[in-house]
């Protein structure tokens, strides 16, 4: 079962997935210096107007068993503590304990 | 040739390049907002980071099955605290007989 964190993302997630078509259209015409000023502000205010999770920057990576936010690996989704339970338990494929 | 001849014409080379190649002719270099057309789209690979989990609430459950008879627990006791507040006389009052409309009347 998700965590609430993790619910809150993954609807941020299909937020930001839904509207950056739209997004990216008026942000294109805020960053074109070509275009008149008033279109430009009408854009930025269509931009203003979207909800915060539309904004890819509302979204962040969490651990997929723990919903941890920070300390979050990339490459298997997981926090550095459940990483390094998963790893030693063998069941993240190529991973092995090394020193040096 | 002098250099503003060679630099006007390097401006023509560059314009006729640009008419055949179909790119956009920017000597001045404005910004055109093209690099946001020309970004991908992130939604799909954002919308993958978590394996795919359907959330199912339990009323959806009883809803999707009602022959299965499944007590919602939480609404359960939620009916069950109603009737008894309302037993004690804490239920809504009936309509005319709010906080409201008594101060209305006086």
């Amino acid at each position: 079962m998700p965590r609430a964190r993790i619910i809150r993302d993954l609807k941020a997630r299909a937020t930001v997935a839904s509207s950056e078509v739209v997004r990216q259209a008026f942000r294109y015409l805020t960053h074109n210096t070509t275009l008149p000023a008033k279109v430009r502000a009408q854009a930025q205010l269509q931009l203003n107007a979207f909800p915060r999770d539309a904004r890819p920057a509302a979204i962040h990576n969490r651990c997929l068993e723990t919903g941890r936010g920070r300390g979050v690996l990339r490459v298997f989704r997981l926090s550095r503590f459940q990483f390094r339970v998963k790893a030693l338990e063998g069941e993240l494929p190529g991973v092995k304990k090394s020193t040096w | 040739m002098n250099a503003a001849q060679a630099g006007t014409k390097l401006a023509l080379l560059n314009k006729l390049s640009c008419s055949i190649f179909g790119n956009i002719y920017n000597p001045q270099g404005f910004r055109t907002g093209n690099k946001i057309l020309r970004a991908r789209l992130v939604g799909p690979t954002i919308n993958s980071y978590y394996p795919n989990v359907k959330m199912i609430k339990p009323r959806e459950i009883s809803r999707m099955a009602p022959e299965m008879n499944l007590i919602d627990q939480a609404e359960k006791t939620r009916l069950e605290d109603l009737a008894e507040r309302k037993k004690r006389g804490k239920g809504p009052p009936k309509k005319g007989q709010g906080r409201r409309s008594t101060l209305k009347k006086k």
